[in-house]
């Protein structure tokens, strides 16, 4: 479990960082490198070069820009976890990150490189989705914004071009009466889940004015499933109904710990549990 | 050690005396040693001249190696050299997993690499030797490899099929051994029972997981003749012999260093092939050589466990008194029986142990051992106790179930009286000095289990699955020769220890016992000073050095404390005897007048003593002050056996409550209790870290471990991500409790603590979640108890 020779560049400005990756198509960033090392060492991805960003000063800063709360892209998930605009502004996102992995993982892995990995059992992305997020990236022809769900194309594929890195996220801020509320299955706590669910709800328990699911640990992307929470809003909690509807709506993938049906129920059971911790 | 808190006002007979150590929770030394991360491991090792092996390992289960070419690797860079079997054949001779004690053992010859067909996905077939593992590593993807895939006889179950793939075709078929057992007439007893139940549970493959992965540096002197090998390993001693026999070097000229060992449970008491490829190396090319196994190879040739599927019935009568057992169990091994120890041993001892606790007068039991294509499978903790345990204990929970009766009813009716030892377990085993009775006796005053049942019912009302369970077992440690030596394996079921009074009044243990991070250290001063009467930090312990310790078996089978313990014991003993006759002689008094304090020989009527330091002076310095002719022998050893019966059983008693999510699947161990009798308890904290430590490792293998493989062989689950062993979060609250039945067998009394745990919290757990699925008419068979096995069994997917 030795990564194979790579070229490394460790640089201290985003300048740098984008032209070499854009001279070179093989070039992979490095951040936290929590997904990307294990996958060196057990030679799964041999890439040639490996840029390091870690070193980029304000690369991790954390603030309210306008409506929206950014986060960016080097700011670790312990760094989130506990900052203070995070829990004033969006306290659910704090919630979630308990979820990602453990401690030491958390102090090491970056919010930016788990939304650019664009694991499809990953939390962040899904989160990313559920709030409309906008992804901020930067190029050699400067910087531009993607909308999350824009973002994530398909199994760890994203609309980002290769010469171009995630700087940051903006997250919108909530309005009022909207709540974020999550949960997710997990086979051991800080494993990636089975299924798990970000509900974006405007509204109280008796009275959801507009909901918007998305599943993660489902299929190959952050799943959205609109017509399934037009169902709910119109209909209520209905295992055969909700399940049928989700079954159209996403193509479940099984996984080593649950099959593509498991994952369809628990996707389905997750909607009463998620939307239960509504309070009124 | 400057943390010791020795309890000032000890109650207790044996602890009511200065230097009282044996029975007392005192830290450990060596823990520090370890979080101060200044422990000395395998690959903490660098020597002159070092090198570094990679091996390629074949990636399919079952394939023919056309042809092998090395040469591009060769001249890869920093690459020494290349070698496949023909290479490592030159210097290493086969070794074959058979013994000949338990009848006849199928299993061909092994040799380090494979040659001419692979027979597992992750065998060694060849080995790049490099400056450093990176450009092993390097090189081996420029070995080309001619593979003709062949198909793969994976699972066991069709493995003695007529139309199976025949792994060795000189066998003819599969079967690696088969035993029976029949005692009493079972057909006859069932047909006279009022009920009979039966079951047929699954377990699946799982593994060790140490903390540190195999590793070895083989170090050949050709100057010396000598071969220094520094292992990880749990036998040294064994190791060293079967070094020497395979490698034609004299066995005294062979020397393997165990220093610290992360964890050990069995995994590492093998002979691996990639192991004694790596000593081959290292004759061949006359430098060190080192090999650290990374964690994708330890999932892949680490010895496996479990893998039985096991159908079982048992018949009662109407007052629930047990009147026939039978068993039958099926267990697949991979495509060679582990040397020296064999892969028979697993269910040798699932027939050994079922229905151990109880009196079941008509028993019989069948066990087929099968060859497969997947990675070998031997002894891990708790050696066919899991097996053993959960088909016992599912069945009579069936029963009583079935007669109505409670669970803990029908198990204290069908108990070996505490009284009525020495006995037998059903398979005519003999079992002595146990307390199935008290044990659960005292596990249903801790568990409150009257409390337990109205919870189950308020909690179904509120739609939550709350089930328990209780559980007794029979746990065998402390073996005799019976276990392997009787059966040809050069395994030493004796173990020494040597005590020495140094010029410094410093005393010196040295045991053939090894420590692998379970304390043995600590508990090998404990009862040096304990019996010396002196200061624990004025004991220095040696362990793990053939050069440097007496000869003996290791650490396994839960063997330390009750035979190593009971040689230190002993050899300490011995010692004082000296000193006190050298100080009699210096003190001109009657030596039955004279003892050991506090490092000081004291008069036991009062006046003046001399300290161990200044006894030890007159004899190395001013000998010539002693009277003459006296024996001023300052160094003691002694050993210890077991002799006359296989096994010294401890047992154990057992319960927990779980909670089911019907939603999603989900099992919580809300907690579990259990009530060990190892007898005396040299450091009772450390006997609770093995309770607890193994408890967690049968929570793994109950809901959580499992390898994982395709219809091809292929394991999909080689990385810490995806094998799943418990962590904190998945570690309820474990309950400890004891009885203590001293072991007749030695002056010491200590059994066995460390299988109980492993061997009992799955049939436990089991039974628990059945218990909660009654409730619902659902049951599972099948171990690890998934998520989505309750979601099947209670008709949710």
């Amino acid at each position: 479990m030795k990564a194979a020779d790579f070229s490394y560049h460790e640089v201290v400005n985003l300048q740098d960082a984008i032209k070499i990756k854009a001279q070179d198509d093989e070039a992979v960033i490095l951040a936290g490198g929590q997904s990307l090392l294990p996958a060196l060492n057990m030679r799964l991805s041999s890439p040639t070069c490996l840029i390091d960003i870690s070193k980029i000063s304000g690369l991790n800063e954390i603030k309210i820009d306008g409506q929206t709360l950014f986060i960016g892209a080097l700011a670790t998930h312990s760094d989130v976890m506990n900052n203070k605009t995070v829990k004033d502004n969006m306290p659910c996102m704090i919630d979630i990150l308990k979820m990602v992995a453990h401690p030491a993982i958390r102090n090491k892995g970056t919010h930016g490189g788990s939304i650019a990995y664009g694991d499809p059992a990953a939390e962040l992305p899904a989160l990313a989705v559920a709030t409309n997020a906008e992804i901020i990236v930067s190029g050699q022809n400067g910087e531009r914004s993607i909308n999350a769900k824009e973002f994530y194309l398909g199994l760890f594929e994203t609309a980002i071009n290769q010469d171009e890195i995630v700087v940051g996220i903006k997250y919108p801020l909530l309005k009022q009466g909207q709540k974020i509320v999550f949960d997710e299955v997990c086979r051991r706590h800080g494993d990636y889940a089975m299924a798990g669910l970000i509900a974006n709800i405007m509204g109280s328990k008796n009275d959801i004015k507009d909901l918007k699911l998305v599943f993660f640990a489902t299929g190959d992307k952050p799943d959205v499933a609109d017509k399934t929470a037009r169902l709910y809003l119109d209909n209520g909690y209905d295992y055969d109904k909700l399940k049928n509807s989700l079954s159209s709506e996403i193509d479940f993938a099984g996984d080593l710990n649950s099959s593509s049906e498991m994952k369809l129920h628990l996707a389905t059971v997750l909607i009463k549990k998620v939307l239960s911790k509504l309070e009124n | 050690m400057d943390d010791i808190k020795v309890n000032q006002n000890p109650k207790l007979g044996s602890l009511d005396r200065p230097n009282s150590y044996i029975g007392r929770s005192l830290p450990r030394e060596n823990a520090k040693k370890h979080l101060d991360g200044g422990g000395q491991f395998v690959d903490d090792l660098t020597l002159p001249r070092m090198v570094h092996v990679a091996f390629l390992r074949s990636p399919f289960a079952h394939a023919e190696i056309k042809s092998i070419n090395t040469n591009n690797a060769k001249k890869s860079d920093g690459v020494v050299d290349v070698f496949t079997a023909k290479e490592i054949d030159e210097v290493c001779k086969p070794w074959i997993g058979n013994l000949g004690h338990l009848g006849e053992m199928r299993s061909p010859e092994q040799t380090p690499l494979a040659k001419k067909i692979a027979r597992w996905q992750g065998e060694p077939v060849a080995v790049v030797i490099a400056d450093s593992r990176a450009q092993a590593e390097d090189a081996l993807e420029l070995i080309e490899v001619d593979w003709a895939e062949k198909e793969a006889q994976v699972d066991m179950e069709t493995a003695l099929d007529s139309n199976a793939v025949v792994i060795h075709l000189e066998l003819g078929n599969n079967l690696f051994w088969t035993r029976t057992v029949n005692q009493g007439d079972v057909e006859k007893a069932f047909k006279e029972a009022d009920a009979v139940v039966e079951t047929t549970l699954d377990f699946a493959r799982h593994t060790g997981v140490t903390l540190e992965s195999r590793g070895i540096v083989a170090d050949w002197n050709k100057a010396e003749n000598k071969m220094t090998i520094y292992h990880n390993g749990q036998a040294p001693h064994m190791m060293q012999h079967i070094i020497a026999k395979h490698l034609d070097l004299n066995e005294g000229l062979v020397r393997i260093v165990s220093r610290d060992v992360g964890g050990s449970f069995g995994i590492k008491v093998h002979v691996y092939p990639d192991e004694m490829a790596v000593t081959a190396i290292s004759k061949k090319i006359g430098r060190p050589v080192k090999f650290i196994a990374d964690r994708l190879e330890s999932f892949t040739t680490d010895i496996h466990a479990r893998c039985h599927k096991i159908s079982g019935k048992l018949g009662v009568d109407k007052n629930g008194k047990i009147l026939a057992m039978e068993i039958d169990d099926l267990s697949g091994i991979g495509p060679f029986s582990m040397y020296p120890r064999t892969s028979a041993i697993e269910t040798n001892q699932v027939l050994n142990l079922s229905g151990a606790p109880y009196v079941i007068p008509n028993y019989k039991a069948v066990g087929t051992v099968v060859f497969q294509n997947k990675t070998p499978m031997c002894q891990y903790r708790a050696v066919g106790h899991p097996i053993a345990v959960a088909i016992t204990e599912a069945l009579i929970d069936k029963a009583a179930y079935k007669i109505d009766m409670d669970i803990d009813k029908i198990r204290k009716i069908n108990f070996i009286p505490d009284n009525a030892y020495p006995n037998k377990c059903p398979s005519g085993v003999p079992l002595e000095d146990l307390s199935h009775e008290a044990s659960m006796d005292k596990l249903l005053e801790i568990m409150d289990i009257k409390e337990i049942e109205v919870q189950k019912e308020e909690d179904f009302k509120k739609g939550v699955l709350t089930g328990h369970g209780v559980i007794s077992m029979c746990e065998v440690t402390n073996p005799s020769p019976l276990f392997y030596g009787v059966g040809g394996a050069h395994i030493s079921s004796q173990d020494g220890a040597a005590i020495r009074l140094e010029g410094s009044g410093a005393i010196h243990l040295s045991s053939s016992i090894t420590e692998q991070g379970q304390g043995t250290e600590a508990i090998m001063k404990q009862i040096a000073a304990d019996q010396l009467g002196v200061k624990m930090e004025s004991v220095r312990v040696t362990l793990g050095d053939t050069d440097a310790t007496p000869y003996g078996g290791g650490t396994w089978a839960s063997r330390g404390a009750g035979i190593g313990g009971e040689a230190v014991l002993k050899a300490a003993r011995k010692l004082k005897d000296n000193i006190l006759n050298i100080a009699a002689a210096i003190m001109q008094t009657d030596k039955d007048t004279l003892d050991i304090e506090d490092n000081n020989i004291i008069r036991k009527n009062g006046g003046e003593g001399i300290s161990l330091q200044k006894l030890a002076e007159t004899v190395y310095y001013r000998g010539h002050e002693l009277p003459k002719g006296t024996n001023a022998e300052l160094l003691a050893t002694a050993s210890f056996l077991i002799e006359g019966i296989p096994f010294v059983f401890t047992n154990s008693a057992m319960g927990c409550q779980v909670s089911i999510d019907q939603d999603t699947g989900i099992i919580k161990i809300n907690k579990f209790w259990a009530v060990e009798d190892c007898g005396t308890q040299i450091n009772p904290k450390l006997v609770e870290e093995q309770i607890r430590g193994g408890v967690i490792q049968g929570i793994g293998g109950a809901l959580f471990e499992e390898c994982v493989y395709d219809d091809q062989g292929n394991m999909q689950n080689a990385t810490m991500a995806d094998y799943l062993v418990p962590m904190a979060y998945e570690m309820p609250d474990i309950i400890v409790d004891h009885v203590t039945t001293n072991s007749g067998r030695s002056i010491i009394g200590a059994k066995g603590a460390g299988e109980a745990g492993t061997g009992g919290a799955p049939a436990v757990i089991m039974n628990a979640v059945n218990n909660a699925l009654k409730q619902v008419n659902a049951e599972v068979v099948s171990q690890p108890i998934t998520p989505e096995k309750i979601l099947k069994a209670i008709g949710k997917i």
